[in-house]
């Protein structure tokens, strides 16, 4: 059972490991020890804050960085640079530096908005480059690689040492920084980040503004960075240009990747595994990049859930899988199995697709359709291979922009949102190839669709505090769940469920979003005919709830025998609307689909 | 600034930007076909640099250098796809997801810098001119003292990209790229071997990267780790280019590389910082590049 999914559980009370954490802190530095190991265990927790602000962005978020180095020397500099020439105190020269970084993260993180993977991936690098230049070559700021000398350091504190103070500033910093990283994961920013990491699109979809939770994201983990290098100058006092070059983004990277990406112990164990191999190599520096480079292929290539993947693996033999869900809770959920879907008739509304064109380079795909749903109505868009239904259901999702003509919801224009705007209105749809969060459980890509309840700093002192945060949520989730019949499933992983239920979980993340409107493009596409026909019963269920349905299908039996109303699309134009027997039997329908009929 | 300065300096730039359009080319033909670049393509160069160097220094003719020189490049592509690429594709459930590549192609670039370390040192090495008789072979235009060298490099590499726009536009072989490219599903049923043509295309930008360090390495001092940048920079070039119009990687690799050598003349310490910054800012405006066509996205 991996890391993200026992995360999702109802919690007992498991915060005790950073009570553990603390006092191992606390004592290190009264332990008998050689000084040499306060210093490593310094270095491993700023280096361990980095590398959970790149684990958060790479392995939760999906978003690539080679500059994190950037952003460890941005929080370096401004803390290096404000205590040496202004006299900050050091813990405002920290913080400052940390917001230096964070906000270097805002600035490049707004490429990550407009960019896809490779290219964050070349800007990231190519911010880093910049960095680590200007670090090397404005000699007059950063000392270039002699570096700057007689940064104040932590001073001692009663029989506490400096190198105490700093081992203490630093390890509380990395255990409110895992704290938050857990927090994240567990929770639904984790669920929204990881929407966001299957498709863009689909995180929209479901009503997450992306590009801020890019943004912020981004920005979080260069803070993280940042403070980390923050904590680094003031640990000898000294600081040069040569700390910053790639070779640090690729370390942290290295970190990660070993740890494991995604999971929650992964940073710990990434860097503790990191330091370890940089003692070892300490000896044999010549091989450095080597070793590197080779821990990058063998991991990403044998090992792919690195040693926070292996551990679990060889302690899932041992531990038996933890039940996320109680048996008590499932009782609850049939005892309401309509709670979740009381509301759906009164909010449902209709849809208008008013005079909408849209021509792909001169091609017209969809030529002044109009198509009114009425509220309650179940309506299929129907017609041959490139007539232009996808084209139609993409412009109402809002994915694409039409030339002209507008989308009324309930006799709102709409025709401005954008898509996860338009899904917070209660637009909600289903993908022709379906989309969910690989990595969790049914519960969690059901719950992604529902509406919290709670303020989110609420949430948190619940979770801190080892109290359930989501309970109306869940219930609603299990509710729904129920009512599509695969309650029996919740705990499972998505990857594990045979293609129907798969298409069945969609439906019920979709339902869980509350929908004013339900777009399903294609809800039977690649079904046999009893998976068919378990979804058709659903829709008709879903129907006699209130819900205006509007379904893109390929399958006409399905159609004819769901739909109240059906509109046809021939080369983008509308040729046909009426019920299912006046469409059977519409001449110009027939024509479409079967050809004239000259040749017999 | 005289005009012999600005000769000067435009053939200089012009130098660069056609190392720049070599390598940008490789990184062009391989986005294109399986969405993924090299992040060592800088490093392929370096060792081809190094390569040239090693075999010339053995006192081997010129086109035994260049002939083994390509060939190990040619090799160190195919390895490239069967070792960091390609069983990627096996492991599309990774959470990584689809960038795996990066780290994965980073991590050969970090080895090949270790091992010509080892082999070269850390100084830096002067590689013997390709066509010129000296270092200092200098022809007079326009009154300006130009490197022949620089000249004939400026030469040679209009010829191989024109080559290679032939290659990818005119011949059969560049068709099966581009209809790989454009759907490798379509392009089986149609008699492609697709698996040829993706571990082919790394072959080719290895070449294209071969070429470039073999043209390059005359011009400047090289040492292991010359590669980084140029990676960084023919990413730029690639990027101006949207990653899929050949004709702004051209554009765009003259450009950057012009702009480079006036903003090194003015500005000698930060000099090589404005252009890529203001590349930077180009692509923050227009992500998909300044050439890049609107593709009609039907499905």
């Amino acid at each position: 059972m991996s890391d993200e999914q026992s995360a999702t559980g109802w919690h007992n009370y498991n915060k005790i490991k950073y009570v553990f954490g603390l006092v191992f802190v606390l004592a290190l530095p009264w332990l008998p020890i050689n000084q040499f190991y306060i210093f490593i265990a310094q270095t491993f927790c700023y280096t361990a804050i980095a590398v959970i602000g790149l684990n958060l962005l790479l392995g939760l978020s999906g978003q690539m960085s080679l500059g994190q180095a950037g952003f460890y020397a941005l929080g370096a500099y401004g803390s290096a640079l404000t205590s040496l020439h202004f006299g900050w105190p050091i813990m405002l020269s920290i913080v400052f530096g940390t917001m230096v970084a964070a906000f270097g993260g805002l600035v490049v993180g707004t490429y990550a908005l407009r960019t896809r993977g490779l290219y964050l991936a070349m800007t990231t690098l190519a911010f880093g480059y910049v960095i680590d230049i200007l670090a090397q070559r404005w000699v007059d700021l950063t000392g270039g690689t002699m570096g700057l000398i007689g940064i104040s350091q932590f001073e001692g504190f009663g029989p506490v040492s400096g190198a105490a103070m700093l081992l203490y500033v630093s390890g509380l910093s990395l255990l409110i920084a895992q704290l938050i990283s857990d927090y994240i994961n567990e929770t639904r920013i984790g669920r929204g980040l990881r929407a966001i990491r299957e498709s863009e699109v689909f995180a929209a979809s479901v009503g997450i503004q992306t590009h801020i939770w890019k943004t912020l994201i981004f920005s979080f983990s260069a803070a993280l960075a940042g403070l980390g290098g923050a904590l680094f100058v003031h640990q000898s006092g000294y600081v040069g240009s040569d700390a910053f070059t790639v070779r640090l983004s690729i370390a942290l990277l290295i970190a990660i990747v070993l740890g494991g990406l995604g999971s929650k112990s992964g940073p710990i164990i990434g860097t503790l595994i990191l330091l370890g191999i940089v003692e070892l190599i300490a000896g044999v520096h010549k091989y450095g990049l080597i070793i590197y480079g080779s821990i990058l292929l063998v991991v990403l290539l044998a090992f792919p859930k690195g040693a926070s993947g292996i551990l679990e693996s060889i302690l899932g033999l041992i531990r038996k899988k933890d039940t996320m869900v109680a048996a008590s809770d499932i009782d609850n959920a049939s005892e309401d199995i309509y709670f979740a879907l009381n509301d759906l008739e009164q909010q449902s509304t209709s849809i208008t697709v008013q005079e909408v064109s849209k021509s792909y380079s001169g091609v017209k795909a969809v030529d002044n359709v109009t198509v009114e749903i009425k509220k309650g109505e179940v309506h299929g868009l129907i017609g041959p291979n490139g007539a232009g239904k996808s084209t139609v259901i993409n412009m109402i999702a809002g994915i694409y922009v039409p030339d002209n003509g507008k989308i009324l919801l309930g006799g709102k224009d709409i025709s401005g949102y954008s898509v996860a705007k338009r899904a917070q209105s209660g637009l909600v749809r289903t993908f022709q190839n379906l989309q969910l969060i690989e990595g969790v459980s049914v519960l969690d890509n059901v719950l992604l669709g529902i509406q919290p309840q709670r303020s989110e700093l609420k949430c948190f002192f619940y979770w801190l505090l080892g109290r359930p945060t989501e309970i109306p949520e869940k219930k609603r989730a299990l509710s729904i769940l129920r009512f599509l019949g695969i309650l029996h499933l919740v705990d499972r992983l998505p990857s594990e469920l045979p293609y129907g239920h798969r298409k069945l979980l969609e439906l019920a993340r979709a339902i869980a979003q509350g929908p004013r409107v339900l777009l399903l493009d294609e809800p039977v596409a690649g079904m046999n005919s009893q998976e068919a026909q378990e979804i058709a019963s659903v829709i008709t269920r879903l129907r006699d709830r209130g819900v205006t349905i509007l379904l893109v299908e390929h399958n006409m039996e399905f159609v004819m025998s769901i739909c109240d109303q059906i509109s046809v699309l021939n080369f983008g134009q509308l040729i046909a609307k009426g019920t299912p027997p006046e469409i059977q039997s519409n001449a110009d329908v027939i024509k479409a689909y079967f050809g004239t009929g000259k040749e017999s | 600034m005289t005009v012999a300065n600005l000769v000067q300096i435009i053939s200089s730039g012009l130098a660069m930007g056609s190392i720049y359009i070599l390598v940008a080319l490789g990184l062009y033909i391989t986005h294109l076909t399986v969405h993924k670049v090299n992040f060592g393509q800088g490093d392929f160069l370096m060792v081809a640099t190094f390569l040239m160097l090693g075999t010339r220094a053995a006192g081997l003719p010129l086109l035994v250098c260049i002939v083994l020189t390509l060939i190990i490049l040619a090799l160190m592509g195919w390895l490239l796809d069967v070792i960091a690429i390609r069983p990627l594709d096996r492991k599309k459930s990774l959470k990584i997801g689809a960038f795996s590549w990066i780290l994965t192609t980073a991590g050969i670039a970090l080895i090949l810098q270790n091992v010509i370390e080892l082999g070269f040192g850390k100084t830096a090495h002067y590689s013997p001119p390709l066509f010129s008789t000296g270092r200092d072979h200098i022809v007079q235009v326009f009154g300006a003292g130009l490197f022949f060298e620089e000249i004939l490099v400026i030469l040679a590499a209009t010829i191989i990209v024109l080559g290679f726009y032939i290659f990818m536009f005119r011949t059969r072989w560049g068709k099966s790229i581009q209809a790989v490219a454009f759907n490798p599903e379509a392009a089986k049923l149609l008699g492609v071997n697709t698996t040829l043509v993706k571990t082919g295309v790394f072959v080719i930008a290895s070449l294209l990267a071969a070429v470039g360090g073999m043209l390059l390495g005359p011009l400047i001092a090289i040492n292991a780790h010359i590669g980084l940048v140029l990676t960084i920079k023919a990413l730029i070039v690639a990027a101006i280019g949207g990653f899929a119009n050949p004709v702004g990687i051209l554009v765009g690799g003259i450009l950057f590389g012009v702009l480079e050598a006036f903003s090194n003349y003015f500005d000698s310490s930060f000099g090589d910082l404005y252009p890529l910054l203001a590349a930077l800012i180009i692509i923050a405006i227009w992500p998909s590049g300044l050439f890049s066509e609107r593709h009609a996205d039907v499905r």
